[in-house]
């Protein structure tokens, strides 16, 4: 079996007193589609702020593409990470966030630029060219020089998306991605991530789309109170849960 | 009361001199206060308690004792812990000071404006934190800064006057001097005070000036960047 793409070790956080993760352990293939359900609170946001470090986990071990994330380990001996070793990581975790997150002084292509010339160190043009490509991608190709707060959330997101993806990724991680948005612009994001998916890239999507997740992921984690309650196929989640959280959980979100 | 301009017009050369001064006094010390003030505003929001504490301290102190006290303290009072500097330095140094303070919390403002998210954004593609201040924080900020930021501009414009107690020939101890030797104080102080009201015009104008550079998303891309950027004309 190929190496994990992303691992998690007893992973825990904490906010004060409250046991944000406690104790999460899993694995995700390279290619794999892992979407994370569990209602709010459950930790889904904190865990995958937890893999590029964005919450700095209170006990446990990450690691992206067999990289220690937030620590370096030589031999025995385990540093934290400096900002620089911290950005080149995150610069390999793409993630898109609920609220989009779009920088409102940029264009939609100088958004997506953005990443690849301050990190990427890619020329302009160069940038521009492969900025151009996922604007297409991403069905975005007349909104290149708009601003977003001339495009709807649903375009947003997806410039979110492609802003990511310009990055080249080993992983990328959606932390409710239509959860801000009117029905109507549900579908054309998720769209763009089913295709995201049909790529190959390895993907964890924190998610209240259950036909998504039925569709498209390889495995379902359903999350409470910090811990991982159960995990398998979206079939057996869905039709056959083991744990009656679970059942309780799905029986009051597809009612 | 009879005003007559005619003997204080030969004074005019003299009072722009004076307004030299002013000027110098006020774009240097701005200068320094801007610059500096943008530093503490970052230690001001950055994460170690201490330095917090300590660009905490500094503004309450700064902010919360008039200026003209400092001026009194850096040139009469310097003196006796060894520090000696002409009137000019030490008024700068004073007024740098005080400027420093204000602008600190100003710039403050426009940082935090700019939304968390925005930054978390671009830590999560990898953006180095001056990067970060540099390309996501700093372009918002201006924008939101520039009202309040000019405002406080146009009063340490003003309150360079205070210069005059330490003995700096700006504006106001010049137009005294005069009045004082003339007793054509009503015209002396009309001509000071269009000086004044001239050079903060200059100001009011650059902060409209400013104002619209700023308004990129009405007018969108310029013709240079969408050639850099080969985008066709829209
Ligand atoms: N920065 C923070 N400070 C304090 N508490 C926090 C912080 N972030 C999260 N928490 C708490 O940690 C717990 C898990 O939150 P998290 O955001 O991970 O849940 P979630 O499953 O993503 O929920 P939602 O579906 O509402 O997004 C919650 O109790 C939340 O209040
Ligand atoms: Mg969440």
């Amino acid at each position: 079996m190929a190496p994990p793409m992303i691992g998690v070790e007893n992973l825990a956080k904490s906010f004060g007193a409250v046991r944000a993760l406690d104790g999460v352990s899993l694995s995700v293939a390279p290619g794999e589609v892992v979407c994370v359900i569990g209602p709010s609170g459950s930790g889904k946001s904190t865990l995958l702020r937890c893999i590029n470090f964005l919450e700095e986990p209170t006990e446990g071990v990450v690691r992206v593409g067999g990289r220690r994330v937030g620590f370096v380990e030589t031999g025995a001996q385990v540093r934290r990470m400096g900002g620089r070793e911290l950005a080149g990581l995150r610069a390999d975790i793409g993630m898109v966030f609920q609220l989009f997150y779009l920088w409102p002084h940029l264009t939609a292509l100088e958004n997506v630029m953005l990443g690849l010339t301050e990190v990427r160190g890619l020329s302009t043009r160069a940038a521009a060219d492969r900025a151009k490509t996922l604007m297409h991608k991403v069905g975005l190709a007349d909104k290149m020089a708009a601003f977003p707060e001339h495009l709807s959330g649903g375009q947003r997101q997806r410039v979110a998306i492609a802003r990511a993806l310009a990055m080249e990724p080993k992983v990328m991680l959606f932390d409710e991605p239509t959860s801000a948005l009117d029905p109507e612009l549900v579908g054309e994001v998720l769209q763009v991530m089913e295709q995201v998916a049909r790529d190959g890239m390895t993907m964890m999507v924190a998610t209240h789309e259950m036909g998504f997740a039925r569709r498209v992921a390889d495995r379902v984690i359903f999350m409470d109170h910090g811990r991982i309650v159960e995990s398998g196929p979206p079939d057996e989640i869905f039709d056959r849960p083991r744990e009656e959280r679970t059942q309780r959980f799905l029986d009051k979100i597809l009612s | 009361m009879n005003i007559d301009f005619s003997t204080a017009l030969p004074y005019i050369p003299i009072l722009i001199k004076a307004a030299g001064f002013t000027i110098l006094l006020t774009l240097t010390s701005q200068f320094f206060g801007t610059v500096l003030g943008f530093f503490l505003a970052l230690g001001r929001t950055s994460r170690p308690g201490w330095l917090r504490g300590a660009v905490w301290f500094y503004v309450w102190v700064f902010r919360g004792t008039p200026m003209l006290l400092h001026l009194f303290f850096i040139y009469y009072a310097a003196p006796s812990f060894g520090l000696t500097l002409d009137a000019i330095p030490a008024a700068i140094i004073a007024m740098s000071l005080s400027s420093c303070a204000y602008n600190c919390e100003i710039i403050r403002s426009g940082l935090q404006a700019v939304h968390h998210g925005q930054v978390e954004a671009a830590r999560a593609v990898g953006m180095s934190y001056p990067r970060i201040i540099r390309r996501i924080v700093l372009p918002q900020a201006v924008r939101i800064v520039i009202p309040p930021y000019m405002s406080n501009f146009i009063t340490h414009t003003k309150n360079s006057s205070l210069a005059s107690v330490v003995t700096v020939p700006e504006i106001m101890l010049t137009a005294q001097t005069i009045a004082n030797s003339t007793y054509r104080v009503i015209e002396i102080l009309t001509l000071a005070g269009l000086l004044y009201l001239f050079l903060t015009s200059c100001l009011t104008w650059l902060q409209l000036w400013m104002e619209r550079r700023t308004t990129y998303e009405r007018r969108g891309l310029t013709a240079r960047r969408r050639r850099q950027l080969g985008l066709e004309a829209a």
